[in-house]
Protein backbone atom coordinates (compact mmCIF):
# COMPACT_ATOMS: atom_id res chain seq x y z
CA UNK A 1 0.00 0.00 0.00
CA UNK A 2 2.72 2.41 1.04
CA UNK A 3 4.60 1.49 -2.09
CA UNK A 4 1.71 2.59 -4.26
CA UNK A 5 0.61 5.51 -2.10
CA UNK A 6 1.91 8.23 -4.38
CA UNK A 7 0.45 6.71 -7.50
CA UNK A 8 -2.90 6.30 -5.73
CA UNK A 9 -2.77 9.94 -4.65
CA UNK A 10 -2.11 10.97 -8.26
CA UNK A 11 -5.00 8.77 -9.37
CA UNK A 12 -7.21 10.40 -6.74
CA UNK A 13 -6.37 13.86 -8.08
CA UNK A 14 -7.21 12.71 -11.61
CA UNK A 15 -10.57 11.27 -10.51
CA UNK A 16 -11.56 14.05 -8.12
CA UNK A 17 -10.93 17.05 -10.37
CA UNK A 18 -13.93 16.34 -12.67
CA UNK A 19 -16.15 16.07 -9.57
CA UNK A 20 -15.18 19.44 -8.17
CA UNK A 21 -14.22 21.57 -11.15
CA UNK A 22 -16.36 23.14 -13.81
CA UNK A 23 -13.70 23.70 -16.44
CA UNK A 24 -12.16 20.70 -18.17
CA UNK A 25 -9.48 22.94 -19.62
CA UNK A 26 -8.41 24.12 -16.19
CA UNK A 27 -8.26 20.53 -14.95
CA UNK A 28 -6.20 19.58 -18.01
CA UNK A 29 -3.88 22.48 -17.35
CA UNK A 30 -3.23 21.21 -13.81
CA UNK A 31 -2.13 17.81 -15.12
CA UNK A 32 -0.11 19.28 -17.99
CA UNK A 33 1.91 21.54 -15.73
CA UNK A 34 2.20 18.68 -13.25
CA UNK A 35 3.98 16.77 -16.01
CA UNK A 36 6.33 19.70 -16.61
CA UNK A 37 6.97 20.12 -12.88
CA UNK A 38 7.73 16.41 -12.50
CA UNK A 39 10.27 16.71 -15.31
CA UNK A 40 11.79 19.68 -13.51
CA UNK A 41 11.75 17.79 -10.22
CA UNK A 42 13.82 14.96 -11.66
CA UNK A 43 16.59 17.52 -12.18
CA UNK A 44 16.06 19.77 -9.16
CA UNK A 45 14.87 17.37 -6.48
CA UNK A 46 16.63 14.16 -7.49
CA UNK A 47 19.83 15.35 -9.14
CA UNK A 48 20.28 18.77 -7.53
CA UNK A 49 20.29 20.70 -10.83
CA UNK A 50 18.48 24.04 -11.06
CA UNK A 51 17.61 24.31 -14.75
CA UNK A 52 16.09 27.33 -16.45
CA UNK A 53 16.00 25.31 -19.67
CA UNK A 54 12.62 23.71 -18.95
CA UNK A 55 10.82 26.37 -21.04
CA UNK A 56 12.98 25.40 -24.01
CA UNK A 57 11.82 21.79 -23.83
CA UNK A 58 8.21 22.87 -23.23
CA UNK A 59 8.37 25.22 -26.24
CA UNK A 60 9.98 22.55 -28.41
CA UNK A 61 7.12 20.20 -27.56
CA UNK A 62 4.53 22.85 -28.42
CA UNK A 63 6.09 23.78 -31.75
CA UNK A 64 6.71 20.16 -32.73
CA UNK A 65 3.11 19.04 -32.17
CA UNK A 66 1.80 22.19 -33.91
CA UNK A 67 3.96 21.62 -36.98
CA UNK A 68 3.28 17.90 -37.24
CA UNK A 69 -0.49 18.19 -36.78
CA UNK A 70 -0.94 21.15 -39.15
CA UNK A 71 1.57 20.37 -41.89
CA UNK A 72 2.29 16.64 -41.93
CA UNK A 73 -0.24 13.83 -41.96
CA UNK A 74 1.19 12.11 -38.89
CA UNK A 75 -1.14 10.21 -36.50
CA UNK A 76 -1.56 12.18 -33.29
CA UNK A 77 0.05 9.63 -30.91
CA UNK A 78 3.11 9.54 -33.15
CA UNK A 79 3.17 13.34 -33.22
CA UNK A 80 3.18 13.30 -29.40
CA UNK A 81 6.11 10.89 -29.38
CA UNK A 82 7.93 13.16 -31.84
CA UNK A 83 7.32 16.11 -29.50
CA UNK A 84 8.81 14.09 -26.64
CA UNK A 85 11.79 13.20 -28.82
CA UNK A 86 12.37 16.87 -29.68
CA UNK A 87 12.13 17.81 -26.00
CA UNK A 88 14.67 15.09 -25.20
CA UNK A 89 17.00 16.25 -27.99
CA UNK A 90 16.78 19.86 -26.82
CA UNK A 91 17.54 18.71 -23.28
CA UNK A 92 20.49 16.68 -24.53
CA UNK A 93 21.96 19.80 -26.15
CA UNK A 94 21.30 22.13 -23.19
CA UNK A 95 22.46 19.47 -20.75
CA UNK A 96 25.58 18.56 -22.72
CA UNK A 97 26.82 22.13 -22.56
CA UNK A 98 25.53 23.16 -19.13
CA UNK A 99 26.85 20.18 -17.11
CA UNK A 100 30.38 21.26 -17.93
CA UNK A 101 29.95 23.72 -15.09
CA UNK A 102 28.52 23.50 -11.59
CA UNK A 103 26.60 25.84 -9.33
CA UNK A 104 26.04 29.38 -10.49
CA UNK A 105 27.62 28.89 -13.91
CA UNK A 106 25.57 25.81 -14.60
CA UNK A 107 22.42 27.84 -13.87
CA UNK A 108 23.68 30.71 -16.06
CA UNK A 109 24.30 28.34 -18.97
CA UNK A 110 20.74 27.00 -18.82
CA UNK A 111 19.50 30.59 -18.61
CA UNK A 112 21.56 31.50 -21.68
CA UNK A 113 19.89 28.69 -23.62
CA UNK A 114 16.45 29.85 -22.47
CA UNK A 115 17.14 33.38 -23.77
CA UNK A 116 18.65 32.18 -27.03
CA UNK A 117 15.77 29.81 -27.71
CA UNK A 118 13.27 32.61 -27.20
CA UNK A 119 14.98 34.87 -29.72
CA UNK A 120 15.45 32.06 -32.21
CA UNK A 121 11.73 31.26 -31.93
CA UNK A 122 10.93 34.97 -32.27
CA UNK A 123 13.09 35.31 -35.39
CA UNK A 124 12.32 32.06 -37.20
CA UNK A 125 8.82 33.15 -38.21
CA UNK A 126 8.70 30.60 -41.06
CA UNK A 127 8.74 27.74 -38.55
CA UNK A 128 7.38 29.15 -35.32
CA UNK A 129 5.14 31.93 -36.54
CA UNK A 130 7.26 34.36 -34.54
CA UNK A 131 5.25 36.68 -32.35
CA UNK A 132 1.94 35.23 -33.54
CA UNK A 133 2.84 31.64 -32.71
CA UNK A 134 1.31 28.72 -34.55
CA UNK A 135 -2.47 28.76 -34.73
CA UNK A 136 -5.33 26.36 -35.43
CA UNK A 137 -3.76 23.23 -34.04
CA UNK A 138 -6.33 20.47 -34.45
CA UNK A 139 -7.23 17.95 -31.76
CA UNK A 140 -7.77 14.85 -33.85
CA UNK A 141 -9.76 11.96 -32.45
CA UNK A 142 -8.04 8.68 -31.81
CA UNK A 143 -9.01 6.51 -34.74
CA UNK A 144 -8.30 2.78 -34.99
CA UNK A 145 -9.02 0.99 -38.29
CA UNK A 146 -11.46 3.66 -39.40
CA UNK A 147 -13.44 3.64 -36.14
CA UNK A 148 -13.38 6.73 -34.00
CA UNK A 149 -12.30 5.28 -30.68
CA UNK A 150 -11.99 8.44 -28.64
CA UNK A 151 -13.02 11.94 -29.65
CA UNK A 152 -11.04 14.70 -27.96
CA UNK A 153 -13.30 17.52 -29.08
CA UNK A 154 -14.77 18.63 -25.74
CA UNK A 155 -12.58 19.88 -22.87
CA UNK A 156 -13.51 16.97 -20.62
CA UNK A 157 -12.89 14.43 -23.38
CA UNK A 158 -9.45 15.93 -23.83
CA UNK A 159 -8.98 15.86 -20.07
CA UNK A 160 -9.48 12.10 -20.14
CA UNK A 161 -6.73 11.78 -22.72
CA UNK A 162 -4.38 14.04 -20.76
CA UNK A 163 -5.17 12.05 -17.61
CA UNK A 164 -4.12 8.77 -19.26
CA UNK A 165 -0.87 10.34 -20.51
CA UNK A 166 -0.26 11.87 -17.08
CA UNK A 167 -0.83 8.64 -15.15
CA UNK A 168 1.39 6.71 -17.55
CA UNK A 169 4.15 9.31 -17.22
CA UNK A 170 3.76 9.39 -13.43
CA UNK A 171 4.07 5.61 -13.21
CA UNK A 172 7.12 5.59 -15.48
CA UNK A 173 8.83 8.45 -13.66
CA UNK A 174 8.20 6.76 -10.34
CA UNK A 175 9.78 3.63 -11.76
CA UNK A 176 12.78 5.67 -12.91
CA UNK A 177 13.14 7.43 -9.57
CA UNK A 178 13.19 4.09 -7.72
CA UNK A 179 15.53 2.40 -10.20
CA UNK A 180 19.25 1.97 -9.77
CA UNK A 181 19.58 5.10 -11.90
CA UNK A 182 17.25 7.15 -9.68
CA UNK A 183 19.04 6.01 -6.54
CA UNK A 184 22.38 6.97 -8.06
CA UNK A 185 21.02 10.43 -8.90
CA UNK A 186 20.33 10.93 -5.18
CA UNK A 187 24.01 10.25 -4.55
CA UNK A 188 24.96 12.89 -7.12
CA UNK A 189 22.56 15.31 -5.46
CA UNK A 190 23.99 14.65 -2.00
CA UNK A 191 27.71 14.79 -2.82
CA UNK A 192 29.15 15.07 -6.31
CA UNK A 193 32.76 14.78 -5.20
CA UNK A 194 32.15 11.47 -3.48
CA UNK A 195 29.93 10.16 -6.29
CA UNK A 196 32.79 10.76 -8.74
CA UNK A 197 35.34 9.26 -6.37
CA UNK A 198 33.44 5.98 -6.05
CA UNK A 199 33.31 5.51 -9.80
CA UNK A 200 30.34 7.31 -11.32
CA UNK A 201 30.48 9.33 -14.50
CA UNK A 202 28.65 12.42 -13.26
CA UNK A 203 28.30 13.99 -16.70
CA UNK A 204 26.59 10.99 -18.25
CA UNK A 205 24.27 10.55 -15.27
CA UNK A 206 23.25 14.21 -15.42
CA UNK A 207 22.84 14.02 -19.18
CA UNK A 208 20.49 11.05 -18.89
CA UNK A 209 18.49 12.91 -16.23
CA UNK A 210 18.26 15.89 -18.61
CA UNK A 211 17.08 13.73 -21.51
CA UNK A 212 14.30 12.11 -19.47
CA UNK A 213 13.30 15.51 -18.07
CA UNK A 214 13.25 16.99 -21.59
CA UNK A 215 11.03 14.21 -22.93
CA UNK A 216 8.42 14.65 -20.16
CA UNK A 217 8.50 18.44 -20.48
CA UNK A 218 8.18 18.15 -24.27
CA UNK A 219 5.08 15.99 -23.75
CA UNK A 220 3.64 18.66 -21.45
CA UNK A 221 4.34 21.38 -24.04
CA UNK A 222 2.66 19.34 -26.77
CA UNK A 223 -0.45 18.64 -24.69
CA UNK A 224 -0.64 22.31 -23.78
CA UNK A 225 -0.58 23.29 -27.44
CA UNK A 226 -3.30 20.75 -28.21
CA UNK A 227 -5.41 22.04 -25.34
CA UNK A 228 -5.26 25.70 -26.33
CA UNK A 229 -5.09 25.07 -30.08
CA UNK A 230 -2.11 27.37 -30.36
CA UNK A 231 1.65 27.18 -29.85
CA UNK A 232 2.34 30.74 -28.69
CA UNK A 233 5.74 32.36 -28.39
CA UNK A 234 5.10 32.62 -24.65
CA UNK A 235 5.41 28.82 -24.34
CA UNK A 236 9.05 29.22 -25.38
CA UNK A 237 9.63 32.17 -23.11
CA UNK A 238 11.89 32.37 -20.11
CA UNK A 239 8.77 32.96 -18.03
CA UNK A 240 7.63 29.38 -18.71
CA UNK A 241 10.88 28.05 -17.24
CA UNK A 242 10.39 30.21 -14.20
CA UNK A 243 6.79 29.13 -13.74
CA UNK A 244 7.71 25.42 -13.95
CA UNK A 245 10.49 25.94 -11.41
CA UNK A 246 8.18 27.83 -9.02
CA UNK A 247 5.57 25.06 -9.19
CA UNK A 248 8.25 22.46 -8.46
CA UNK A 249 9.62 24.35 -5.47
CA UNK A 250 6.21 25.22 -4.01
CA UNK A 251 5.10 21.59 -4.31
CA UNK A 252 8.32 20.25 -2.84
CA UNK A 253 11.54 19.07 -4.47
CA UNK A 254 12.49 15.41 -4.42
CA UNK A 255 8.98 13.98 -4.49
CA UNK A 256 6.98 13.38 -7.66
CA UNK A 257 3.51 13.76 -6.19
CA UNK A 258 4.60 17.06 -4.66
CA UNK A 259 4.93 18.39 -8.20
CA UNK A 260 1.26 17.59 -8.80
CA UNK A 261 0.40 19.60 -5.68
CA UNK A 262 2.63 22.47 -6.84
CA UNK A 263 1.02 22.55 -10.26
CA UNK A 264 -2.53 22.34 -8.87
CA UNK A 265 -1.79 25.11 -6.38
CA UNK A 266 -0.26 27.42 -8.99
CA UNK A 267 -2.81 26.84 -11.75
CA UNK A 268 -5.87 27.06 -9.48
CA UNK A 269 -4.57 30.08 -7.54
CA UNK A 270 -3.74 31.83 -10.80
CA UNK A 271 -7.22 31.12 -12.12
CA UNK A 272 -8.95 32.32 -8.97
CA UNK A 273 -6.76 35.28 -8.04
CA UNK A 274 -6.39 36.70 -11.54
CA UNK A 275 -10.15 37.33 -11.62
CA UNK A 276 -9.94 39.18 -8.29
CA UNK A 277 -6.81 41.21 -8.78
CA UNK A 278 -4.65 41.65 -11.88
CA UNK A 279 -1.50 41.95 -9.76
CA UNK A 280 -1.99 38.53 -8.18
CA UNK A 281 1.58 37.47 -9.00
CA UNK A 282 2.62 39.67 -6.07
CA UNK A 283 0.87 37.22 -3.74
CA UNK A 284 2.68 34.35 -5.39
CA UNK A 285 5.92 36.08 -4.44
CA UNK A 286 4.84 35.95 -0.81
CA UNK A 287 4.04 32.24 -1.05
CA UNK A 288 7.47 31.62 -2.58
CA UNK A 289 9.09 33.54 0.27
CA UNK A 290 7.19 31.51 2.85
CA UNK A 291 8.28 28.26 1.19
CA UNK A 292 11.90 29.35 0.91
CA UNK A 293 12.08 30.59 4.50
CA UNK A 294 10.01 28.14 6.50
CA UNK A 295 8.84 25.15 4.50
CA UNK A 296 11.55 24.00 2.16
CA UNK A 297 9.86 20.65 1.68
CA UNK A 298 7.01 22.59 0.10
CA UNK A 299 3.30 21.81 0.23
CA UNK A 300 4.09 18.10 0.37
CA UNK A 301 6.26 18.64 3.45
CA UNK A 302 3.50 20.69 5.07
CA UNK A 303 0.95 17.94 4.46
CA UNK A 304 3.39 15.27 5.61
CA UNK A 305 4.14 17.08 8.89
CA UNK A 306 0.45 17.71 9.55
CA UNK A 307 -0.34 14.04 8.93
CA UNK A 308 2.42 12.89 11.30
CA UNK A 309 1.29 15.31 14.01
CA UNK A 310 -2.30 14.13 13.67
CA UNK A 311 -1.30 10.47 13.81
CA UNK A 312 0.86 10.84 16.90
CA UNK A 313 -1.97 12.76 18.59
CA UNK A 314 -4.45 10.01 17.76
CA UNK A 315 -2.03 7.36 19.00
CA UNK A 316 -1.64 9.21 22.29
CA UNK A 317 -5.42 9.40 22.73
CA UNK A 318 -5.61 5.70 21.98
CA UNK A 319 -3.12 4.95 24.75
CA UNK B 1 59.85 -6.70 1.11
CA UNK B 2 59.82 -8.11 -2.37
CA UNK B 3 56.21 -7.78 -3.38
CA UNK B 4 55.70 -6.24 -6.85
CA UNK B 5 55.22 -2.53 -7.38
CA UNK B 6 51.52 -1.74 -7.72
CA UNK B 7 51.66 2.03 -8.06
CA UNK B 8 54.38 4.24 -9.42
CA UNK B 9 54.57 8.01 -9.71
CA UNK B 10 57.28 9.40 -11.99
CA UNK B 11 58.19 13.07 -11.69
CA UNK B 12 54.63 14.13 -10.82
CA UNK B 13 54.20 17.91 -10.79
CA UNK B 14 51.28 20.13 -9.91
CA UNK B 15 51.31 23.87 -10.46
CA UNK B 16 48.70 26.36 -9.31
CA UNK B 17 49.61 29.31 -11.53
CA UNK B 18 53.32 29.56 -10.79
CA UNK B 19 53.19 27.99 -7.35
CA UNK B 20 54.58 24.45 -7.40
CA UNK B 21 52.42 22.41 -5.03
CA UNK B 22 54.32 19.35 -6.23
CA UNK B 23 57.76 19.75 -7.75
CA UNK B 24 58.48 16.38 -9.30
CA UNK B 25 57.60 13.52 -6.99
CA UNK B 26 58.74 9.92 -7.52
CA UNK B 27 56.97 7.25 -5.51
CA UNK B 28 56.86 3.46 -5.66
CA UNK B 29 54.23 1.62 -3.66
CA UNK B 30 54.57 -2.15 -3.28
CA UNK B 31 51.54 -4.43 -3.26
CA UNK B 32 50.05 -5.52 0.09
CA UNK B 33 51.98 -3.01 2.15
CA UNK B 34 50.96 -0.03 4.22
CA UNK B 35 52.80 2.93 2.71
CA UNK B 36 52.49 6.15 4.69
CA UNK B 37 53.11 9.65 3.41
CA UNK B 38 53.91 12.16 6.15
CA UNK B 39 55.12 15.73 6.24
CA UNK B 40 54.37 19.12 7.73
CA UNK B 41 51.22 21.02 6.73
CA UNK B 42 51.49 22.32 3.18
CA UNK B 43 54.05 19.70 2.17
CA UNK B 44 51.82 18.54 -0.68
CA UNK B 45 50.58 15.25 0.74
CA UNK B 46 46.93 15.76 -0.11
CA UNK B 47 47.82 17.22 -3.52
CA UNK B 48 49.85 14.08 -4.24
CA UNK B 49 46.82 12.02 -3.21
CA UNK B 50 44.59 13.98 -5.59
CA UNK B 51 47.06 13.27 -8.40
CA UNK B 52 47.34 9.56 -7.63
CA UNK B 53 43.59 9.01 -7.38
CA UNK B 54 42.66 11.31 -10.26
CA UNK B 55 40.59 13.73 -8.19
CA UNK B 56 42.64 16.49 -9.87
CA UNK B 57 44.80 16.38 -13.00
CA UNK B 58 48.60 16.51 -13.04
CA UNK B 59 50.63 19.38 -14.54
CA UNK B 60 53.47 17.00 -15.44
CA UNK B 61 54.85 13.52 -14.90
CA UNK B 62 53.28 10.08 -15.14
CA UNK B 63 51.32 7.73 -12.93
CA UNK B 64 51.39 3.99 -13.49
CA UNK B 65 48.95 1.69 -11.73
CA UNK B 66 48.83 -2.07 -12.02
CA UNK B 67 50.66 -1.98 -15.34
CA UNK B 68 48.58 0.81 -16.90
CA UNK B 69 49.41 4.45 -17.51
CA UNK B 70 46.50 6.16 -15.72
CA UNK B 71 47.97 9.68 -15.81
CA UNK B 72 45.13 11.12 -17.85
CA UNK B 73 42.27 8.97 -16.61
CA UNK B 74 39.59 10.69 -14.51
CA UNK B 75 38.90 9.43 -11.00
CA UNK B 76 35.88 7.35 -11.91
CA UNK B 77 37.91 5.39 -14.48
CA UNK B 78 40.63 4.69 -11.93
CA UNK B 79 38.04 3.19 -9.59
CA UNK B 80 37.47 0.50 -12.19
CA UNK B 81 41.22 -0.17 -12.30
CA UNK B 82 41.09 -0.86 -8.56
CA UNK B 83 41.77 2.44 -6.79
CA UNK B 84 39.55 3.77 -4.03
CA UNK B 85 40.01 6.67 -1.67
CA UNK B 86 38.75 8.23 1.51
CA UNK B 87 38.72 11.98 2.12
CA UNK B 88 40.42 14.09 4.76
CA UNK B 89 37.18 15.96 5.31
CA UNK B 90 34.40 13.40 5.64
CA UNK B 91 32.59 13.10 2.33
CA UNK B 92 29.48 10.96 2.52
CA UNK B 93 25.94 10.91 1.19
CA UNK B 94 24.57 12.44 4.36
CA UNK B 95 20.85 12.13 3.66
CA UNK B 96 21.15 8.46 2.65
CA UNK B 97 21.32 5.49 5.05
CA UNK B 98 24.68 3.91 5.90
CA UNK B 99 23.76 0.80 3.94
CA UNK B 100 22.85 2.86 0.86
CA UNK B 101 26.16 4.74 1.08
CA UNK B 102 28.04 1.45 0.95
CA UNK B 103 25.79 -0.01 -1.74
CA UNK B 104 26.50 2.99 -3.97
CA UNK B 105 30.22 2.61 -3.32
CA UNK B 106 30.11 -1.12 -4.16
CA UNK B 107 28.06 -0.47 -7.29
CA UNK B 108 30.56 2.15 -8.46
CA UNK B 109 32.94 -0.56 -9.69
CA UNK B 110 30.41 -1.43 -12.39
CA UNK B 111 29.06 2.07 -12.99
CA UNK B 112 27.25 1.13 -16.23
CA UNK B 113 24.61 -0.45 -13.98
CA UNK B 114 23.83 3.01 -12.63
CA UNK B 115 22.10 3.83 -15.92
CA UNK B 116 19.47 1.14 -15.42
CA UNK B 117 16.23 3.14 -15.33
CA UNK B 118 13.96 0.15 -14.98
CA UNK B 119 15.11 -2.16 -12.19
CA UNK B 120 15.40 -1.32 -8.54
CA UNK B 121 18.71 -2.15 -6.86
CA UNK B 122 17.37 -5.24 -5.08
CA UNK B 123 18.27 -8.94 -5.13
CA UNK B 124 21.38 -9.62 -7.20
CA UNK B 125 21.68 -5.88 -7.93
CA UNK B 126 21.96 -4.95 -4.26
CA UNK B 127 25.65 -5.92 -3.75
CA UNK B 128 24.36 -7.27 -0.43
CA UNK B 129 27.34 -9.54 0.34
CA UNK B 130 29.87 -6.77 -0.02
CA UNK B 131 27.75 -4.30 1.93
CA UNK B 132 27.17 -6.69 4.83
CA UNK B 133 30.85 -7.65 5.00
CA UNK B 134 31.98 -4.02 5.08
CA UNK B 135 29.30 -3.08 7.63
CA UNK B 136 30.59 -5.90 9.81
CA UNK B 137 34.21 -4.86 9.39
CA UNK B 138 33.36 -1.26 10.30
CA UNK B 139 31.26 -2.32 13.26
CA UNK B 140 28.31 -0.35 11.89
CA UNK B 141 25.86 -3.21 11.26
CA UNK B 142 23.46 -1.96 13.91
CA UNK B 143 23.37 1.48 12.27
CA UNK B 144 22.75 0.24 8.73
CA UNK B 145 19.50 2.13 8.21
CA UNK B 146 20.59 5.34 9.96
CA UNK B 147 21.20 8.30 7.65
CA UNK B 148 24.96 8.89 7.41
CA UNK B 149 24.42 12.47 8.58
CA UNK B 150 23.20 11.22 11.97
CA UNK B 151 26.35 9.22 12.79
CA UNK B 152 28.93 10.40 15.32
CA UNK B 153 32.19 11.80 13.99
CA UNK B 154 34.12 8.61 14.74
CA UNK B 155 31.46 6.50 13.02
CA UNK B 156 31.52 8.79 10.00
CA UNK B 157 35.31 8.47 9.78
CA UNK B 158 34.97 4.69 9.77
CA UNK B 159 32.24 4.81 7.13
CA UNK B 160 34.55 7.08 5.13
CA UNK B 161 37.09 4.23 5.03
CA UNK B 162 34.30 1.74 4.33
CA UNK B 163 33.27 3.70 1.22
CA UNK B 164 36.69 2.92 -0.22
CA UNK B 165 36.59 -0.70 0.98
CA UNK B 166 33.25 -1.45 -0.62
CA UNK B 167 34.78 -1.02 -4.07
CA UNK B 168 37.03 -4.10 -3.59
CA UNK B 169 40.05 -1.98 -4.49
CA UNK B 170 43.57 -3.22 -5.12
CA UNK B 171 44.86 -0.01 -3.59
CA UNK B 172 43.06 1.97 -0.93
CA UNK B 173 44.05 5.61 -0.33
CA UNK B 174 43.29 6.96 3.13
CA UNK B 175 43.65 10.70 3.66
CA UNK B 176 44.04 11.33 7.40
CA UNK B 177 41.52 8.70 8.49
CA UNK B 178 41.91 9.68 12.16
CA UNK B 179 41.47 13.43 11.68
CA UNK B 180 39.43 14.91 14.50
CA UNK B 181 38.96 11.53 16.18
CA UNK B 182 38.82 11.07 19.93
CA UNK B 183 41.29 8.72 21.63
CA UNK B 184 38.59 6.12 22.11
CA UNK B 185 38.08 5.74 18.38
CA UNK B 186 41.78 5.68 17.48
CA UNK B 187 42.42 2.05 18.37
CA UNK B 188 39.45 0.84 16.34
CA UNK B 189 40.73 2.79 13.32
CA UNK B 190 44.26 1.44 13.75
CA UNK B 191 43.00 -2.14 13.85
CA UNK B 192 40.83 -1.46 10.82
CA UNK B 193 43.73 -0.16 8.75
CA UNK B 194 46.02 -3.01 9.78
CA UNK B 195 43.38 -5.54 8.78
CA UNK B 196 43.32 -4.11 5.26
CA UNK B 197 46.87 -5.16 4.35
CA UNK B 198 45.98 -8.79 3.70
CA UNK B 199 43.70 -8.01 0.80
CA UNK B 200 44.66 -4.49 -0.22
CA UNK B 201 47.56 -2.11 -0.62
CA UNK B 202 47.16 0.88 1.66
CA UNK B 203 48.49 4.36 0.93
CA UNK B 204 48.05 6.46 4.03
CA UNK B 205 48.37 10.14 4.87
CA UNK B 206 48.40 10.50 8.61
CA UNK B 207 49.42 13.04 11.22
CA UNK B 208 49.26 10.70 14.17
CA UNK B 209 52.86 9.44 14.40
CA UNK B 210 52.05 6.61 16.81
CA UNK B 211 49.79 5.09 14.22
CA UNK B 212 52.18 5.73 11.34
CA UNK B 213 55.16 4.20 13.11
CA UNK B 214 53.14 1.20 14.34
CA UNK B 215 51.46 0.09 11.17
CA UNK B 216 53.57 1.29 8.21
CA UNK B 217 55.83 -0.91 6.11
CA UNK B 218 57.31 2.10 4.34
CA UNK B 219 57.23 5.79 5.26
CA UNK B 220 57.74 8.62 2.76
CA UNK B 221 58.42 12.08 4.16
CA UNK B 222 57.43 15.11 2.08
CA UNK B 223 58.46 18.72 2.45
CA UNK B 224 57.60 21.69 0.26
CA UNK B 225 56.25 19.62 -2.60
CA UNK B 226 59.19 17.21 -2.74
CA UNK B 227 60.24 13.95 -1.16
CA UNK B 228 62.64 14.45 1.70
CA UNK B 229 63.24 10.88 2.78
CA UNK B 230 61.87 7.37 2.46
CA UNK B 231 62.43 4.20 4.40
CA UNK B 232 61.37 1.87 7.18
CA UNK B 233 59.60 3.51 10.14
CA UNK B 234 62.50 3.18 12.56
CA UNK B 235 64.96 4.54 9.99
CA UNK B 236 62.72 7.55 9.35
CA UNK B 237 62.33 8.16 13.05
CA UNK B 238 66.10 8.53 13.43
CA UNK B 239 66.75 10.39 10.14
CA UNK B 240 68.47 13.73 10.82
CA UNK B 241 66.88 15.57 7.87
CA UNK B 242 63.44 14.45 8.94
CA UNK B 243 64.12 15.51 12.51
CA UNK B 244 65.24 18.91 11.27
CA UNK B 245 62.16 19.32 9.09
CA UNK B 246 59.86 18.58 11.98
CA UNK B 247 61.99 20.40 14.57
CA UNK B 248 61.93 17.12 16.41
CA UNK B 249 58.53 17.41 17.97
CA UNK B 250 56.04 15.71 15.72
CA UNK B 251 58.10 12.69 14.77
CA UNK B 252 58.47 11.62 18.36
CA UNK B 253 54.76 11.62 18.89
CA UNK B 254 54.16 15.25 19.89
CA UNK B 255 51.26 17.15 18.37
CA UNK B 256 52.00 18.94 15.09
Amino acid sequence: MKRHLHFLLALAVVLLMPAFMQSGSLASEVLIYALAAMGCNLLLGFTGLLSFGQGVFFGLGSYTIALTLTRWPLPMPLALLLAMLMGALGAAVVGWVAIRQKGTYFVMLTLAFAQMFYFIAYTATGITGGDNGLLDIPRPSIVVLGHTLWSLASPWQFYGFVAVAFLLAFWLLQKVSRSTFGRTLLAVRDNEERAGAIGYNLKLLKLQAFVISGAVTGLAGALHAMMTGIAPLSNAEYHTSEMILVMTVIGGAGNLFASVLGSAFYVLMADWLSTLWPRWLLLLGLVLMAVSLWMQRGLWGLGDSAWRALRSKLEKQHD
Amino acid sequence: MTSPILLEAIGVEKYYDKFAALGGVDLKVRANTVHSVIGPNGAGKTTLFHMLTGTKSVSGGRILFDGHDVTHEPDHRRVQRGMARSFQVTSLFLSLPVRENLRLAAQGVAPAKAFNCWHEPIGARACADTVERVLDKLGLSSLAITPAGNLSHGQQRRLEVGMALAAHPKAIFLDEPTSGMGVDDLDAMKRLILSLRDEHTVVLIEHNMDIVMDISDTVTVMQQGRILAEGLPHAIRSDDRVRAAYLGNMITGGKA
